[in-house]
């Protein structure tokens, strides 16, 4: 069905540009003097936490919004910002192990900050989960944003107990969960490249995202149109043949 | 005669705990449950001593994350629409409804708590030690969990199956709980402060009540 | 059966009860009302026909105020129904609809119980309302080892109890026996009188007409 919304194309040039860019300051940036050519998911895995924290962020501010307004519009964004936060979030982490178990020798470490990431993870993916379950438009609208609210405000304390705990349990090894300490000023400036990159792949996608989300919702008031018959009208009379069964 | 915000809230309180009283899922479900666990897990890790009274207290906070949020879900504590549209009817203030049904979680979770924590120190060797701190964080894990499993149940289609969501929804969300808990006895156990866990859970239970109240009038729209 | 203990008066007859203009419900992409115009006026008893799937548990919960319409404006008690004032009227607007809505743990005194301390009716008031419905020998029987005529007796009960100007009726006569719908019937008139309205979903025209003043029928998700 042809929709009435325009589709947008700058976003897909703009993502095109964003990718080929942080491709190119990541390959093109010297190699670390310890870690060697491994340095380079770095480009990758900072970025897409970056854009996790800053997507969770949106959804909590568009969750309020839609509280506030009760407008479906903020629910979109909140919907779409919790959708990409997850899928970014899920990327940083892997990059994370496949970065860690040549590094560090472990796939995953009981880090405050990976913990915390982890937590979140899950927190989303039950947002997304709830909304997946709640076949009312505006039901689900409601309770995603609550959660979205709740969610959000339960963090920082996920945050300080996971600090807390992990103060008192620091590992004896050498091991460095905070990553290397970035001295090389090109290998900075490639990774500041690589962060504004994924922020406009952020803006972008969510372009895209809100896009898709209001087209569904448009099209879903359409099938309820005017031309749409009714629910009752599907029921007719009953009409039993004398002849059908032992009627 | 106007009802005050009080007397609803321990209406459904009263109901919620008769409710449960009757159909006894907490009692024959739940707790049995909870004592399972804690049984299966030496059977997992080994059961050298040493290791059981390490672990056990962090086992047992565990269920009670895990297991005891189900106490928001068995068919004592779920309402169908009809039941919702009654209460609703009766000038049942939403934010009263969420107070009692999370005060009746709390209830329960703390009898859970107090008869799978007993089961706990039997199969486990747990040293029980600051039993007024242990006794407050009892209470304080109890309210915490019971208001996020309340409003984890607020949240999904009860009528149509969307309970099994429940615990997704709380388990991450009760880690503050967990930690607090946890360390609390630790910090008891070696004779170090414990003040900030307390705080932790204390602010947990804070936030969760504040948005939980002052989300339930938008929550209850169809 | 005592009736007239119960039904409390509206100090101040207002001119409509319910307005309902152009009201659309959908349930996810399906329409199941369309430019649905109802007015309900003080003392008025309607009697609302359909056929199954046409939409009338759906108007009822609309007026009920506990189904927000996707298009139209509907005010009921003088409160838009999308407003949040709407939480101050529900307690004035009784509904029974064709599932029960008791806890089926708990006995048919300890539901009142519960709908008496949420309303904030005085405690005495269960036992008179029960026996005014013929139920008081069965209060300490558990709603889910009740009949179902039993458990509607009980809602009518609750009714009886709280002071309500609207009162909603979804199938009102269905599993009750001759006496319990001469109950409602009654229930029904002393609403009307007293200032109320009542509106009752049926599909049995012929004891609806005996006490309705006008009907209506939900067709095509819209009313005739």
């Amino acid at each position: 069905m042809q929709s009435d919304i325009p589709s947008r194309r700058w976003p897909w040039f703009a993502i095109g540009i964003a990718v080929a860019a942080s491709v190119t300051v990541a390959m093109l940036s010297p190699a670390d003097a310890v870690q060697g050519e491994l340095v380079r998911i770095m480009y990758v895995h900072v970025p897409a936490a970056w854009l996790a924290y800053l997507a969770f962020g949106v959804t909590l501010i568009a969750s309020i919004g839609y509280l506030l307004s009760r407008n479906l519009a903020w629910d979109r964004i909140a919907a779409s910002s919790a959708e990409i936060g997850v899928y970014f979030t899920g990327l940083a982490i892997v990059l994370g192990m496949i970065w860690a178990k040549p590094t560090w020798g472990v796939w995953w470490t009981w880090d405050a900050r990976l913990t915390l990431t982890a937590i979140m993870f899950f927190v989303y993916v039950g947002y997304l989960a709830l909304r997946r379950t709640t076949d009312d438009r505006r039901a689900r609208a409601n309770r995603a944003a609550v959660l979205g609210v709740v969610g959000a405000v339960q963090i920082p304390l996920v945050h300080f107990s996971v600090v807390w705990w992990r103060t008192l349990h620091q590992p004896a090894s050498i091991l460095r969960p905070d990553g290397p300490a970035i001295q090389d000023p090109i290998m900075r400036v490639a990774l500041l490249i690589a962060v504004i990159a994924f922020t406009v792949v952020y803006v972008s996608l969510m372009v895209k995202v809100a896009e898709l989300h209001r087209v569904n919702d448009a099209a879903q008031a359409a099938e309820a149109g005017e031309h749409h018959p009714v629910a009752g009208a599907s029921v007719t009379a009953p009409g039993l043949d004398p002849g059908v069964g032992n009627v | 005669m106007t009802p005050s915000f009080t007397s609803q809230v321990g209406a459904v309180v009263k109901r919620d705990l008769r409710r449960q009283r009757r159909r006894g899922d907490v009692l024959w479900i739940t707790i049995p449950f909870g004592a399972v666990a804690l049984l299966l897990m030496p059977l997992a890790v080994g059961t050298d001593a040493g290791l059981l009274q390490r672990i056990g207290p962090g086992m047992f906070w565990l269920t009670v994350m895990l297991f005891g949020v189900l106490v928001t879900v068995g068919r004592a504590s779920v309402e169908t629409q009809a039941q919702r549209d009654a209460a609703s009817l009766l000038g049942l203030d939403p934010a009263a409804g969420y107070a009692g049904r999370s005060a009746s979680a709390a209830a329960l979770l703390l009898i859970y708590e107090v008869i799978v924590g007993a089961i706990a120190v039997v199969l486990y060797d747990i040293e029980v030690i600051g039993i007024p701190w242990l006794a407050v964080t009892l209470v304080l894990v109890a309210a915490g969990l019971g208001l996020l499993a309340a409003l984890g149940a607020s949240l999904v289609n009860s009528d149509s199956g969307g309970s099994a969501l429940v615990p997704l929804l709380v388990a991450p969300l009760s880690v503050p709980l967990l930690l607090g808990a946890t360390q609390a006895y630790e910090g008891l156990r070696l004779g170090s402060s414990i003040l900030e866990w307390m705080l932790l859970m204390a602010a947990v239970v804070l936030s969760v009540a504040v948005v939980g109240v002052i989300t339930a009038r938008p929550l209850q729209e169809s | 059966m005592k009736l007239l203990t119960f039904v409390h008066f509206l100090p101040v007859p207002a001119a409509t009860l319910s307005e309902l203009h152009d009201i659309g419900v959908t349930a996810g992409s399906t329409p199941i009302l369309r430019g649905v115009d109802l007015v309900v006026r003080p003392g008025e008893v309607l009697g609302l026909f359909g056929a199954n799937g046409a939409g009338k548990t759906t108007l009822l919960r609309v007026v009920a105020t506990l189904l927000r319409p996707s298009a139209g404006v509907a005010t009921v008690l003088g409160v838009d129904v999308t407003s949040p004032q709407r939480f101050d009227i529900r307690h004035r607007i009784g509904m029974i609809g064709h599932i029960p809505g008791l806890y089926p743990e708990l006995t048919l005194g300890e539901n009142l119980d519960f709908a008496a301390s949420v309303a904030g009716v005085a405690p005495g008031g269960v036992e008179q309302a029960l026996e005014a419905v013929g139920l008081l020998g069965a209060i300490n029987r558990r709603a889910g080892a009740s009949s179902h005529g039993m458990q509607r007796r009980a809602e009518f009960a609750r009714e009886l109890m709280l002071e309500r100007d609207l009162l909603l009726l979804d199938e009102p006569h269905s599993a009750l026996d001759q006496d319990a719908v001469e109950l409602v019937n009654g229930l029904v008139g002393k609403i009307a009188a007293g200032g109320g309205a009542a509106i009752l979903v049926s599909h049995d025209r012929g004891r609806v007409d005996a006490v309705a003043d006008r009907s209506l029928e939900l067709v095509a998700g819209s009313l005739r």
